[in-house]
């Protein structure tokens, strides 16, 4: 092709490439980690732990009086210094790991944040053994083959029906 | 499909299967302790009736009944009764019994426990924090604390005579409970 | 005197035997095609929709005469009862839904009956026989003690009432309905797809046939969900609609992997592919109605909708057994029939994409399966009890969602067989440039978080698609046809109903997206402990609490607090807000019912947490004030007329077409597989002329597209 018909198919190209330049800039930006807070801190712990007399809510979205007090009892420990892990802790001495609304990653338990993962792994594999790509020579196929294929289409013309318009 | 994924994907539905039947064995309402077996935390409450402070440290080497309540809770007042007999019973010898009232103002409180024939310490756990140390679910809750200090067993739901005293005895045989209490819930 | 009670049960009991002999003559009609077989189970069809009809009828009649003789009624009304909460306290309990399930399967089931008008092809026999017996398994539930609606008991003074939670809003009157319409009308594609492989004909009679029952189960069951989480929403009190509880997980994954049939069935229509994929498909969707019925009514797991525990759970359990080892047998059985003419050749081709859509689709509703089964699991394992809630499921579920955003753009672009460089570039650089706009957009006016500002990017993407598809197809009716725009949009949306009605759908699902990433990162929530007259400021609105106000009422006693909202400083009030608590008579906690102030840009949501019961004094008052939560339901709606664009039957063609048009396979299949197959001369003179009766298996054409 000449240089005008590249400059030509060229233009949108560059205008392609600088969109999707700019859509990773700013998921990039938007992802830059801030200072947590000391409220979202608390936002952060409370999310994760079930509230106690509810039916799976989490205590930071539950307005019992039971989740409240599990909220100021949290935001206490954060002010005093204590890690994640040991408020976590100090609610778990008292209800067990069901307290706790997702199962650390580092415990057997935490296998189940793989699932996903593997589903789509072996989804994508299963998936793309499938997309293979048609012989560039149409082969004379077999007379077996195409018996087969007769006696299909027999079978299934067989049952007649009017083709939907699409 | 080839063999191998056809030989998954029947595996993985009959263990779906297995799974589901399995489930059947589980009541839902059976929630496993948590603080059953570790010492009880200690604790300062003032006292419902104005004679200021109680503390754990009364308790200190003797079998605890404590129950935690309130006078918006129905199967509370219901479990009351038995609560009575069980005290008047063991009055004499060092069985002590504790009353925390549990999400409820200290004026409703104290008329509920004057309504209803409490004479055994209460007083009342404002911020909840006593409740989370014992690990309550919701009230009626009653916990059995033997005389090293280590919560033996809990009862969740209104108590029985029975329960009780199956509890507070076993405990004044052997002060670390042992095999004889476990979880109980009704 | 004949009692509600007694004409219900006699009428179940009449319609169970009658539901067996239907399924047996059905299954000996096809078998031996025997027309008065046929005729008598479609008679008795019909009739068992006609005593299922009248168990409901007693059972309302029962309901709003207050028969406490009936121990479902005792336990799901009382006589302050409103006569609207009485009348849908219908489907209140198990035992209800479950006769509503029944008569929306007999209602089905007695449509494939009679469709066909005189006579019914041999598919339509043995999905008829199918369908019967899955009657008759209901009816068996609805008259054993499991979900016997009619038991009796001596007569109470008062019943006790429906659960608090289902008699304060009206949204209780569609939720359940349109779930169970969704669900219960999946089991016709589920039939069909038995009876196709059954007869072991291999085709794709069975999808075509039920295509639109597919489709039309598939946007009711979407646009029961979008009620449901409203519902939720308006009724439980946490300012949130979704909290990925067993129920709610129940629910959404029937959909889920009904979504990904949907797309791979046009893989199937136009391309003869993934048919043993597309029947995997339609029995993981019934058989996840199934389970998920299972999960919710069994009580093996808890949750907000805890229905009571009863013998149903080990029935329900032995039905999906059977369901999933007969379907599963019998497609094994059937899979060398099945194998594929030809195969997906491109990567960047529609059907390709479609593959992909289908493996997240198919990954998300196993995430969710085994994220909800996980603690029954490792509790019947080891006797741990963990939990697994929105901490896991936020955080897996939410990249699927935006991959499949992502796929929803490109899918339709991309044509059949594959797209060559220059055509991705052609179709894809304003949308591209509109994602990009969008993006630098929200990071501009200071949206945090990487999940929103890629969200929003998506859905700019995925509209700009759907747009460029309308403003194409309206451009190419206007130069072929003159049409005026308006009118072209009109014979678009008529005539070619499936694809711009699914363009109308995946923008109710960008509406939904855009609206759900907006209203969990611009959540504001404040709790505080208020005196009357106080203010307090939440977000961009000043919240005055006017006091507290106990109110009684027939059914329960209430304590409200009055709110009103305002601009900041203002002292004109915008909105008046009214939270409360309630307390039922039979039940000892009072039940929180929030104060929703809805509004195109944001809700006001108000709880009042806990007040001062003495002398009212001062109240804990928690504000939520949620953007865009609203276009969440508006979303479900733009969904549910896209399924219905999708569903409409295309307007008569004009010209006389002589007999049923159709597609020679044998010519189509060469065209698939690039190999030149010779037709042969004698199947071609059949061809031409229709409805040749002397070959065997032909009764006549098979239009059973409701």
């Amino acid at each position: 092709m000449n240089s005008a018909t590249r400059a030509r198919l060229a233009a949108p190209r560059v205008v392609l490439v600088m969109a999707l330049v700019a859509i990773a800039v700013a998921i990039v930006w938007s992802a830059r980690p801030h200072a947590e807070t000391q409220a979202e801190r608390v936002d952060r712990i409370t999310a994760e732990l079930r509230c106690v007399v509810c039916q799976g809510l989490s205590v930071k979205d539950s307005p019992s009086e039971s989740a409240r007090q599990m909220r100021d009892l949290v935001a206490q420990r954060v002010a005093e210094g204590r890690s994640d892990d040991q408020i976590r802790d100090e609610f778990r001495a008292s209800y067990g790991d069901w307290v706790v609304l997702a199962p650390p990653l580092a415990s057997w338990s935490g296998l189940v944040w793989l699932v996903p993962l593997a589903a789509l792994a072996l989804g994508t594999l299963v998936a793309l053994g499938r997309i293979r790509p048609a012989p560039a020579v149409a082969r004379e196929p077999a007379p077996a083959d195409v018996a087969a294929l007769r006696e299909r289409a027999a079978r299934e013309e067989a049952l007649d029906l009017p083709v939907d318009a699409r | 499909m080839s063999r191998v994924l056809r030989a998954a994907v029947v595996i993985a539905l009959a263990s779906l299967v297995v799974v589901l039947v399995l489930a059947f064995r589980r009541a839902p309402t059976d929630i496993k302790t948590g603080t059953v077996g570790r010492p009880a935390a200690a604790f300062t409450l003032q006292q419902l009736d104005g004679a200021g402070t109680w503390s754990s440290s009364n308790a200190q080497g003797k079998v605890v009944v404590v129950n935690f309540f309130a006078s918006w809770c129905l199967p509370c007042k219901e479990e009351n009764p038995a609560l009575v007999r069980v005290y008047e019973r063991y009055r004499a010898s060092d069985v002590v019994f504790v009353g925390v009232l549990y999400q409820d103002s200290r004026d409703s409180g104290l008329r509920y426990v004057r309504d209803n024939g409490v004479v055994w310490p209460t007083m009342s756990d404002d911020d909840g924090r006593v409740a989370f140390s014992y690990g309550v679910f919701g009230i009626p809750e009653t916990f059995f604390v033997g005389g090293d200090g280590v919560i033996a067993g809990r009862h969740i739901g209104p108590i029985d005579e029975a329960t009780l005293i199956r509890g507070i005895e076993c405990l004044r045989r052997s002060p670390t409970g042992g095999d004889c209490l476990r979880a109980s819930a009704r | 005197m004949i009692t509600w009670a007694d004409l219900g049960s006699a009428a179940l009991r009449a319609a169970l035997p009658l539901a067996i002999w239907g399924s047996g003559a059905a299954a000996y009609a096809a078998a031996k095609r025997d027309g008065r077989a046929l005729a008598s189970s479609r008679w008795a069809a019909l009739l068992v929709l006609v005593l299922v009809g009248l168990a409901i009828f007693a059972m309302e009649g029962a309901l709003v005469t207050h028969d406490f003789s009936i121990q479902y009624v005792a336990q799901n009304n009382a006589r302050e009862t409103p006569l609207f909460f009485t009348v849908i306290s219908l489907w209140a309990a198990l035992e209800g839904s479950i006769l509503l399930w029944t008569l929306i399967l007999a209602g089905a089931t007695a449509y494939v009956a009679w469709r066909g008008a005189r006579e019914l092809p041999r598919l339509s026999t043995v999905a008829l026989a199918v369908l019967l017996g899955m009657v008759a398994f209901f009816c068996l539930l609805i008259t054993t003690p499991a979900a016997d609606p009619f038991v009796r008991i001596d007569p109470v003074a008062d019943g006790s009432g429906p659960n608090p939670l289902l008699q304060n809003h009206p949204l209780m009157a569609l939720h359940p309905p349109l779930l169970y319409l969704g669900y219960v009308l999946f089991s016709v594609p589920f039939a069909y797809a038995i009876a196709s492989l059954i007869l072991g004909e291999g085709g794709d009679r069975w999808l075509v046939a039920t295509r639109r029952f597919a489709l039309v189960s598939w946007g009711l069951l979407g646009v029961g969900i979008v009620a449901g989480s409203w519902w939720s929403y308006a009724v439980l009190g946490w300012g949130g609609y979704w909290a990925w509880d067993p129920v709610e997980n129940a629910a959404i994954m029937p959909w889920l992997v009904a979504t990904a049939y949907l797309h791979s069935v046009m893989v199937e229509e136009k391309r003869r592919l993934l048919r043993t994929w597309n029947l995997s498909l339609v029995i993981a969707t019934f058989a996840l109605t199934i389970l998920g019925t299972f999960l919710t009514r069994s009580g093996v797991v808890n949750s907000v909708h805890a229905f009571t525990q009863s013998a149903l759970g080990p029935m329900l359990l032995g039905y999906l057994v059977a369901i999933v080892v007969l379907s599963v047998g019998l497609l094994l059985w059937r899979m060398p029939r099945l194998a594929d003419m030809g195969g997906i050749g491109a990567p960047l081709s529609r059907e390709a994409v479609f593959l992909f859509q289908n493996v997240v689709f198919v990954a998300a509703t196993l995430t969710v399966l085994l994220g909800t089964l996980y603690p029954l699991i490792a509790e019947a394992i080891s006797g741990a009890q963990l939990s697994i809630g929105r901490p896991y499921f936020d955080r897996v579920e939410v990249p699927l969602a935006l991959a499949l955003l992502f796929l929803m753009g490109i899918g339709p672009q991309l044509p059949w067989h594959g797209a060559s460089r220059a055509t991705l570039e052609r179709q894809f650089t304003t949308p591209v440039l509109a994602a990009a706009a969008a993006a630098v957009l929200a990071v501009m006016v200071g949206v945090g978080g990487a999940f929103p500002v890629l969200t929003y990017a998506l859905a700019a993407f995925v509209a700009a698609t759907v747009a460029q598809e309308f403003a194409r197809g309206i451009r190419a009716r206007r130069v072929l046809h003159g049409e005026a725009p308006a009118d072209a949009f009109v014979s678009l949306i008529r005539r070619s109903g499936r694809r711009y009605g699914g363009y109308v759908v995946h923008l109710g699902i960008v509406v939904i997206a855009v609206a759900v990433a907006t209203s969990q990162a611009g959540k504001i929530e404040v709790e505080r402990t208020l005196r009357q007259g106080d203010v307090m400021r939440v977000g961009e609105y000043d919240i005055h609490f006017t006091g507290l106000r106990p109110v009684s009422e027939p059914q329960a006693d209430k304590v409200l607090a009055l709110l009103a909202a305002s601009a900041p400083g203002a002292t004109t009030d915008l909105r008046t807000v009214t939270a409360s608590l309630v307390f039922y008579p039979n039940s000892t906690q009072a039940v929180g019912s929030p104060g929703v102030a809805p509004g195109p840009r944001d809700d006001i949501y108000t709880i009042l947490a806990a007040y001062d019961a003495e002398s009212f004094s001062w109240a804990t008052i928690r504000v939520l004030v949620i953007p865009l939560v609203s276009w969440i339901w508006l979303g479900g709606a733009i969904v549910g007329i896209g399924a219905v664009i999708a569903a409409l039957p295309p307007p008569r063609q004009r010209a006389v077409v002589a007999g049923p048009r159709r597609v020679p396979l044998s010519r189509h299949a060469a065209a698939t597989t690039s190999q030149a197959v010779p037709t042969p001369p004698a199947a071609r003179s059949r061809e031409a002329r229709s409805g040749d009766t002397s070959r065997p298996d032909v009764t006549r054409p098979d239009g059973v597209e409701p």
